[in-house]
């Protein structure tokens, strides 16, 4: 859930119960009030009628009798009994039927009382119809919590807006974090901002991105100038090494054996420098990836390259070039790539055996194949196959003696990386290995 | 003829000039760009071997030079910098060929051979050891006036073994002149073995005596002796 949603909807969830806690509180106030008010009215009844009584004690009768007709008024006189309590004004709300044709009862609030005409003590009950009070006080009750419900409402949706503006430096930092692969892809800051904490955490974030973005390209600039910086002086002691085997006569069989490794070892490092100034190259998108590039046609320049050791080892070449597959891409890197998978598997094919070259697949989904009929891959080598510096550790101590640089397939996962392809080697069935490109 | 080498490693600078010596050049090295300037504004070289990571600036800018005052000079760029974009910008700048480093000597006089060669016109197009010939354009081999059959890496190491005769050409070298320097040497290596077995045996068959010798763990070596020339 979103940081701002989260906040909203805990406001929206404690705006409403203190709505709630209001509206009963509301509720059980305007009752009060309305009581209050009503018995006021009928304390004012009562005053006025024992004003009444008292001036003019014959009246009594008149209001027993007219008492229960009025209107608005009902009272109820009749010589006292017990029932209540000597000048103790009683209040209660009572459910009743003032008049028979009535439908059902209704609420009234009732004075019971006592009043003393001429010595004689009569019970007094003074009725008032709740209902028209009530009325009224629903009315500002439900105005008033209406009213603080719209509140509310416009809250959230102001509350919402507001968020937005202040969370937007912040949901922009978010969206840079989530839409960022590779470090040195992105290049523009995290942008300033005036909130404090937003501020803290994109200037932390610059500070990161900075700190790994020149850390990856000073390491990226290191295996290029160690690259560089090597292979002048591998080339003198290449040379030097050169020179003493170009007179052979003059030297015996063990320093001859001694200049030659030296070169070989000399030839060796300057291929894996080489490599790694490649991959690193690669790695470092230093190449333009507009060509079309025709996965066919290259194979065929890859094989002619190759065709030597494919024809001395005897090896029969089955290709099966379902579609032409032409994918956008750099054609020296891709050739380069196709270069390092055949080249291995004609390493590993024994002698007569059939290499199979297959493309599947639309030029959008194509894959590319290549299917040797060798020893297939060790087990142990299957996860770090495309890894640098894995191959041939430990175990297969042959394996590494074939294996030149090593770098070969590494080459190639750099390169597919690059171009956003995929790549996979299995064991085709127990016998030989899979090399699939899924373009 | 004359030759410059413009290098700013010393130990290849000096390399270079015994090698260009032996191949009896007049030689003048540079270790800078400015000392190549003054060098190239005094004289005309007939060839130039030109790093291109100078200390004080690029090589190219030399080559610039060097190709609009004469355009007659043979420029062969020798680079640790394998980008492809530097080949091609010298090449387009009008260079003869380009050699990464580290390279092998019978490498480089190989392609000196042939740069003057095209640069030259030179009319030799055949190379001679003994009886055997090898002419160079049609790329045909043959042995007392008997044409050889030979296939094209076949022919392609004899040539080589034939521009460095009496030099002990090192299997990597060969390897690597073949099929240039993208193939693994491991698996190299043995299939020059068998190339030189079939080369050997069709050379055999044209009545040709032990030509090539084999230096053990190290290579071949084509013997040329002065009084079979």
């Amino acid at each position: 859930m979103k940081l701002n949603n989260k906040i909203l909807l805990s406001n929206l969830v404690l705006s409403v119960v203190i709505f709630l806690i209001t509206s009963i509180g509301m509720y059980y106030l305007v009752n009060d009030t309305v009581y209050d008010e009503l018995d006021n009215h009928l304390l004012q009844h009562k005053i006025d009628l024992m004003n009444q009584v008292e001036g003019d004690p014959a009246s009594v009768k008149q209001i027993q009798k007219l008492g229960g007709l009025g209107s608005y008024e009902w009272v109820d006189m009749y010589p006292y009994e017990g029932e209540v309590k000597l000048n103790v004004n009683n209040f209660a709300t009572v459910d009743t039927v003032r008049n028979p044709g009535e439908v059902g009862p209704e609420a009234y609030r009732r004075l019971a009382t006592t009043i003393s005409v001429n010595d004689r003590y009569y019970t007094v009950k003074i009725y008032e119809e709740v209902a028209a009070w009530q009325n009224i006080s629903m009315t500002i009750l439900v105005s008033v919590l209406a009213a603080l419900l719209i509140w509310i409402l416009l809250l959230y949706l102001l509350n919402q807006m507001v968020f937005d503006r202040i969370l937007t430096p912040f949901y922009d930092t978010v969206d840079n974090l989530e839409t960022i692969s590779d470090p040195t892809d992105f290049d523009e800051r995290f942008s300033d901002s005036s909130t404090y904490e937003i501020k803290v955490l994109n200037d932390a974030l610059n500070t990161m991105m900075s700190q790994l973005r020149s850390s990856f390209e000073d390491q990226k600039k290191f295996i290029q100038n160690a690259s560089h910086e090597l292979l002048t002086p591998l080339s003198i002691i290449r040379q030097k090494a050169e020179k003493i085997l170009s007179n052979s006569d003059k030297c015996d069989q063990p320093t001859l054996k001694a200049a030659s490794e030296i070169q070989h070892t000399a030839v060796r490092l300057s291929r894996l420098s080489n490599a790694l100034l490649l991959i690193s190259r690669v790695e470092n998108k230093q190449y333009e990836l507009d060509e079309q590039v025709n996965v066919a046609a290259v194979t065929d320049d890859v094989l002619e390259e190759l065709d030597d050791f494919i024809s001395l080892k005897n090896i029969t070449i089955e290709k099966d070039f379902e579609n032409e597959i032409a994918v956008e891409g750099n054609k020296e890197l891709i050739q380069s790539a196709i270069y390092n998978i055949v080249q291995n598997a004609v390493k590993f094919s024994p002698e007569k055996s059939t290499l199979h070259i297959r493309t599947n697949g639309e030029a959008e989904d194509g894959e590319f194949m290549v299917i040797d009929e060798g020893p297939g891959i060790p087990e142990e080598l299957k996860e770090s196959l495309f890894d640098r510096f894995k191959k041939g550790q430990g175990s297969s101590a042959e394996l590494a003696q074939n294996n030149g640089t090593g770098l070969g397939l590494s080459l190639v996962k750099s390169i597919c990386k690059l171009h956003g392809f995929g790549y996979r080697a299995e064991n085709n069935n127990g016998a030989g290995a899979k090399i699939t490109l899924h373009f | 003829m004359r030759a410059l080498v413009v290098e700013d490693e010393p130990l290849l600078n000096e390399e270079l000039e015994e090698h260009l010596l032996e191949e009896q050049f007049s030689v003048d090295c540079a270790e800078t760009l400015q000392q190549g300037r003054n060098l190239v504004a005094g004289d005309e070289y007939d060839l130039v071997l030109l790093d291109l990571g100078l200390p004080d600036g690029n090589g190219l800018e030399l080559l610039k030079m060097i190709k609009k005052y004469y355009e007659e000079t043979a420029v062969v760029i020798l680079t640790a910098r394998g980008e492809v974009e530097d080949k091609v910008e010298g090449l387009e700048l009008g260079s003869d060929d380009y050699l990464a480093k580290p390279f092998a000597m019978a490498e480089l006089r190989a392609r000196i051979h042939a740069v003057l060669r095209r640069r030259f016109k030179i009319d030799e197009n055949e190379i001679k050891a003994g009886k055997l010939l090898l002419n160079l354009n049609h790329m045909e081999v043959g042995y007392d006036g008997r044409r050889l059959e030979l296939t094209e890496t076949e022919y392609k190491i004899l040539r080589y073994l034939l521009l460095n005769k009496n030099k002990t050409i090192t299997r990597i070298a060969l390897a690597e002149h073949i099929w240039g320097s993208k193939v693994d040497d491991r698996f190299s290596l043995d299939f020059i073995n068998s190339h030189m077995k079939n080369l050997r045996k069709k050379l055999s068959q044209a009545g040709a005596p032990e030509l090539i010798e084999t230096i053990y763990g190290v290579g071949y070596k084509l013997e040329v002796h002065e009084a079979q020339q």
